[in-house]
This record gives C-alpha cells, sequence and structure tokens, in this order.
C-alpha cells in the first residue's frame, strides 16, 4: 500500500468518481441505505491514507465480529464522542509523525452530531483541528427506531413526535443551523450535501480535506425504513428535497463566503414529500405552511440573507 | 543520575509521566489534580517535554475518549482526573478495557457530589472498579511516582493488555510535598523499552476497532478480560520485582506492616494507612501485637494474598474510607468475601470526605477488635 499521495484533484462528472471500492458489501445494512452508500463515496474521495471514526448508530453494525467491510482502519467508540475520539487520533498521529499524510473523517449520524455529540463537535473545531466531521444526517435517531433528533425536519411524523389528535403537525421544531453554527465556531471548511449529488458532495470532501482545518459537512442521507420509502427511491427522493428547496446544497469557507454549489429548480414541495410516510399525516394546509417557509427561506437566500434564514 | 527532591503527589506523577516518555496528554482541569497538568503545560511551554503532544479539551468525557483514540495509534498516553470527572468518564472506561488499550490514568480521589465537597475518599475511585481497569492505590508520592512508570511495563505486556488507573488521595498526596527520589531517565527509558502495539490505527495496516459482537460472541469477550486480569497478578509481581532490583524499592500486591504473631489485624489502602502503621507502632511498645494489612492492588483483586496475610489471625478489621449506601463498606464486603467463616471480621467506615482519623482513632478500633472478639459494624466519627 505504501505512503500514496491523497489525490484531492476536483472531478466534474460521475464517471471520474474512483473505481476502487474501500466498502465491501456483505454489511447488515438495509437495502437501498444510504448511509452506508455515504461511507463508500466518503472513502472514494479520501482514499486509503483514512482513518474512519464511527459513532454508535446503524453504521456501528457493518461490522460485527468477525466481520468488516473497511478496507481502511475504522474504530468505533461511543455515540457522543466520535469529534473528540478524532481528536485523541490526531494527537496520537502528531505524536508518531504520521498526521501530516493521513485524513481522519469522522461519520457520525445526525443525533450523536445535532445533539449528543455537539460539545465534542464544538471542542473539536474551536481548537482548529484538522478533522473531517461528517454527519450522516437522515433526520432521526434512525438506529433506535426513527426518534425526533434536532435534525428531524418541521412537520415530520417519528416515534416520539407521532402526529395525534391534540397534535396533528407531527414534529413542531425547527432543525438546528448546524452548517452555520460550524462555521461560526471556527471551522475551516463547512457544507451541506446529498448522496443524490455524489460529485458535489466528493468535491465537498476534497476541499475540506484541503482546508488543512476542521471541516464539517452535513450529508443528507435518505432512511429506507425511517422515511418509509421504497428500497430503490433514496437517491431519487434525496434529489427531490435537494431540487424543492427543502435541502440546499451550498458551502462555507474559513472566511465566510458562502456559495450556492447547485440551483435548485424550486419543484413543489408536496412533490418531494409525497413518497415518504414520515409527510403522509400533513394536510393541504400544512403542506401550503411547509411551502411558504421554503419560499421564504429561499426570497432570503437569493438576497443573499443566508446568515437570517432559519432552516438553513 | 537519580536525584531527591521535595515533591508534592501531583508533581511526583508529572515527574512519572516525563520518565516515562509519554506521548500523549489530553487534559482537563479538576481540583486536586490540576497541578499535574499545569506542571506538564509549564514543561512544554519550556521546550522541556519535546515529545510530548499536550492538549486540554472541553470536558472530562472528551478527555477519555481523546486518551482512547489517541492509545489506539499506539501512542504512549496518559491522563488524570478526579471525584466528578471520573464519573463523567465512567461510560469510557470499559470500552479502554474492552478494546484491551494499555492507557494508564491517575485519579487524584476526592469524594463525591453532593454535598459538594473538596477533600478525599475512595468513593470516585472504588465507582470504577467493574470496569475492567487495574487498579493500584498508593500510599506516599514516592509510590506514586513508582507506580505510574511500572503501570506502562504492566499495561503493555503482552499477556496483559489492560488500561491502569492509580489512585493518590486528594490533598494528603495531590498538595502534601514529602520526599521523592526521581530515578535516572535512561535507567527508566530502559526499563520501558517499548514495543510495536498490535491491536492499533495505521493506513498501513487497516484493522477494525470497537466492532460490535452477537450474542454468541459477548461472554467470550468478557471472559477474556477476566483471564487477563488474572494473568495479569502474575505479571505484576513480576514488575515490582524487576522495580526492587533496579531501583532498590521494594513494593507488594497485598504489604504486611507488624503482620507476624499478630492478634488482630486492619485491612486498610491509601495515605490513611500511614496512621494507620503509627498507630500500630504506638500499640506494639505497649506490649500489644496488631498488624496492617495495606491493598495496593485493588484489580485485580489479591484474594489469595489477602488470604495467606491474615491466615493466622482472628480477629480482622476493615477500614473503608468509602461507603456503598445500602450495603456498607466496599472493602469490608470484597475481603470478607475471601476469608474463612470462622474469622470474625468487622466494618470501620471513616475518613469519608478527609474527615481527619487519628492515631488515637486507630489505636482504639485495635483494642475495640481485641476486646470484643465478634463481629462489628462502627463508624469513626
Amino acid at each position: 500500500m505504501g505512503n500514496v499521495k491523497n489525490n484531492l484533484k476536483e472531478i466534474k462528472t460521475i464517471k471520474e468518481i474512483p473505481e476502487e471500492e474501500l466498502v465491501t458489501g456483505g454489511t447488515f445494512a438495509c437495502g437501498g441505505c444510504n448511509a452506508i452508500y455515504g461511507t463508500r463515496l466518503t472513502l472514494k474521495a479520501l482514499g486509503k491514507n483514512t482513518i474512519m471514526v464511527n459513532t454508535s448508530g446503524c453504521m456501528t453494525l457493518t461490522a460485527i465480529y468477525p466481520f468488516t467491510p473497511y478496507k481502511v482502519p475504522w474504530v468505533h467508540n461511543a455515540i457522543e464522542n466520535g469529534a473528540s475520539t478524532a481528536s485523541g487520533i490526531l494527537m496520537g498521529l502528531k505524536a508518531l509523525k504520521k498526521d501530516k499524510n493521513t485524513n481522519i473523517v469522522v461519520y457520525a449520524g445526525d443525533g450523536a452530531t445535532y445533539d449528543i455529540g455537539l460539545q465534542a463537535l464544538s471542542g473539536m473545531v474551536s481548537r482548529n483541528e484538522k478533522i473531517i466531521y461528517i454527519c450522516y444526517n437522515n433526520g432521526t435517531f434512525g438506529n433506535t427506531g426513527f426518534q425526533k433528533s434536532a435534525a428531524t425536519p418541521y412537520g415530520a411524523n417519528t416515534t416520539t413526535t407521532p402526529p395525534g389528535k391534540k397534535s396533528e403537525i407531527g414534529n413542531i421544531f425547527k432543525r438546528k443551523n448546524i452548517v452555520k453554527m460550524m462555521h461560526i465556531n471556527g471551522a475551516a471548511y463547512s457544507a451541506t450535501a446529498s448522496t443524490s449529488h455524489p460529485v458535489d458532495y466528493i468535491n465537498k470532501l476534497r476541499r475540506a480535506a484541503k482546508s488543512g482545518g476542521p471541516a464539517f459537512i452535513d450529508l443528507l442521507c435518505p432512511c429506507i425504513p425511517g422515511w418509509g420509502i421504497e428500497e430503490s427511491q433514496g437517491s431519487r427522493i434525496g434529489e427531490k428535497l435537494v431540487e424543492s428547496g427543502m435541502w440546499p446544497l451550498y458551502e462555507i469557507n474559513k472566511k465566510g463566503e458562502f456559495i450556492l454549489t447547485h440551483k435548485p429548480k424550486m419543484i413543489p414541495v408536496k412533490e418531494a414529500m409525497k413518497n415518504q410516510k414520515r409527510f403522509q399525516h400533513l394536510d393541504s394546509k400544512q403542506i401550503k405552511e411547509i411551502q411558504k417557509i421554503i419560499n421564504t427561506e429561499w426570497e432570503k437566500i437569493k438576497k443573499g440573507g443566508i446568515w437570517t434564514t432559519e432552516f438553513y | 543520575m537519580s536525584k531527591k527532591e521535595l515533591l508534592d503527589g501531583n508533581q511526583a506523577a508529572a515527574w512519572a509521566v516525563k520518565l516515562a516518555n509519554v506521548q500523549s496528554f489530553p487534559c482537563f482541569p479538576i481540583t486536586p489534580q490540576t497541578e499535574i497538568i499545569e506542571t506538564i503545560a509549564k514543561w512544554k511551554a519550556d521546550g522541556k517535554l519535546k515529545n510530548l503532544v499536550f492538549n486540554e479539551l472541553e470536558s472530562e468525557h472528551s478527555v477519555i475518549s481523546a486518551a482512547l483514540g489517541s492509545q489506539m495509534t499506539g501512542a504512549r498516553t496518559f491522563t488524570a482526573t478526579s471525584s466528578q470527572g471520573i464519573m463523567l468518564m465512567h461510560e469510557i472506561l470499559p470500552i479502554i478495557s474492552g478494546t484491551r488499550m494499555p492507557l494508564v490514568m491517575v485519579n487524584v480521589s476526592r469524594a463525591l457530589s453532593a454535598p459538594i465537597t473538596l477533600w478525599p475518599d475512595h468513593n470516585d475511585f472504588l465507582a470504577m472498579r467493574d470496569a475492567g481497569w487495574i487498579m493500584f492505590c498508593c500510599e506516599t508520592n514516592q509510590e506514586v511516582l513508582d507506580t505510574i512508570i511500572m503501570a506502562y511495563k504492566i499495561a503493555e505486556n503482552k499477556k496483559v493488555m489492560l488500561p491502569v488507573l492509580i489512585n493518590m488521595d486528594g490533598f494528603i498526596h495531590s498538595y502534601t510535598r514529602t520526599e521523592v527520589e526521581i530515578p535516572d531517565q535512561k535507567k527508566v527509558s530502559k526499563f520501558l523499552m517499548k514495543t510495536k502495539q498490535k491491536n492499533r490505527l495505521d493506513v498501513k495496516k487497516p484493522m477494525t476497532l470497537g466492532g460490535a459482537v452477537l450474542e454468541e460472541e459477548y461472554i467470550k469477550y468478557r471472559s477474556q478480560l477476566h483471564s487477563a486480569h488474572l494473568e495479569a497478578i502474575n505479571v505484576i509481581k513480576n514488575v515490582q520485582k524487576k522495580w526492587k532490583d533496579k531501583f532498590k524499592r521494594r513494593y507488594y500486591v497485598v504489604e504486611e506492616y507488624g503482620m507476624k504473631n499478630a492478634k488482630a489485624a486492619l485491612v486498610i489502602m491509601g495515605s490513611y494507612s500511614t496512621i494507620a502503621k503509627s498507630a500500630v507502632d504506638n500499640l506494639k511498645s505497649k506490649g500489644i501485637n496488631v498488624g496492617i494489612v495495606r491493598l495496593r492492588l485493588i484489580r485485580p483483586f489479591p484474594s489469595d494474598e489477602i488470604r495467606s496475610a491474615l491466615g493466622h489471625v482472628n480477629e480482622i478489621g476493615v477500614f473503608d474510607q468509602n461507603l456503598s449506601p445500602g450495603l456498607g463498606g466496599i472493602l469490608y464486603s470484597e475481603v470478607k468475601a475471601c476469608l474463612k467463616k470462622n474469622k470474625n471480621v468487622s466494618s470501620f467506615i471513616g475518613g469519608l470526605g478527609g474527615k481527619p482519623v487519628s492515631e488515637k482513632d486507630f489505636e482504639e478500633i485495635f483494642k475495640t477488635l481485641l476486646r470484643e472478639k465478634k463481629e462489628m459494624r462502627k463508624w469513626v466519627m
């Protein structure tokens, strides 16, 4: 294997994505799982000189003794400490003088990131540590059976925000503004991405690696059982969420420049929510309310007002 | 060359970190441990620790998580904490023993809140007794320094591969200076030759660490962890012997003091042992033959050594500077469980939250044991 120089060139088409798989098949991941697909893309982008840190969740159950799908060093510690485990790995690599040519990437769920692991993540970013932190975001605590997290979208049905006679809307909370938060915290690079847009994600990962400091990417990963969608439809639904404006693709560099990396077609949110069970309880009035929120947010973005948006 | 200096326990620990060529030290401040990290930070700033990576994180939970990450790269790692700090770390401790990482940590004992206090007892340290770590409880500042260095030799032994927790008492050790011999750096480096850690995160040799198991496997891992502990006791004895050969100080997993022909014995650990030993001397000078059995090693629990030390004594007291509410003293139940039923084993609970226990108090304990000749449960307060 040797000390292969990291190839961090940006790509234009899907054909330029490296063919080599650093995550094999054979895991217990659900058919059509976008989170395990995300690990493949992550390691294709960053290459063999990468150590991957996992937090407790669905991806932990991809490596069940004696099987492992990972062809790079991979470690699971606990749920809230992906960032701090990575901080320690960086310390160890520095002590051994191996830190220069090694990527450390945390691949953590949204519950482990937005909620229980936020303190460790904030500490890692404030210490300016060269670590790439990926939040694979399905907007729920997926592995425990789809409970609300701080990344759950407004109006979603989860097992802890079920719609009922007295509370019809499902989740009443707004999603935490974590990408902006990480920029303000001091991240060298922060971005959103979606598994439905792999070229965009791979380029963002490579920009993150080149940023030389703490980098944060919030990666939308549609969840087959959690969202109640067809196995074959994960990426399609991700694409619709992006094109409806519900999941904008953007990045913020160290200087604070906001760059929209994909211009959405702005299809109706109703269309994006259509084949997802988590939104089936919403009536047309409630969907209109969500459409209005999205429209208002995009008006702000178009006028350069990303910093005053509430959801993104 | 070795040299003698007046050092408190925290400084002794810092010296041990330097002598052991520790490569990585994630930390977070908590009284009464803070002086360890301040001392190392200053040495680092002065350029005296070129090969150490020092990092102050944002909580003890992150510190212990980082310590695991760091140790998993194969870098020799150290950290230190106390009281509420080790309680916050608790979740990660069994992960470190379960992944068989040879990390070394110092706990500067301090009673647990509430009510919040700064003074020592052993409830923080003993709360970790099921975490799978090797556990030492020290009596002197010299022992703190020596044990940290020996701990790496024990932890990194291929038959052991377990983390080690070393306790010193807050204030009594941490802030009290005594004469400590600082061993020669070259001799320590030679004693602690580092071999490459096999289970590590290395891009040239990819390995999955901390993966999941199914129900057939879990119990096998736990039984292997237990076997490693049982094996460790021989390794510990061996390392202590080697330490005596190289550095002239002899340590035992269970220390016997004045036990020859003793009519009553007190089992104890930590700094209060020194006071209890004075009480033994006082009584012996008056013709009352009693002795001390000091537990230096808490995990693996040295049952055989305790049985052998107490074999000829029938009146036994166990002094617990800790409390398991609703049960009593923790050491009492563990010591009693490994002794024959024909002995009178009594419990004495005292020193909680740093409450002083005097030589007179200990003399009274011995006199009570000899007078009553029955099992008792008493508080010294």
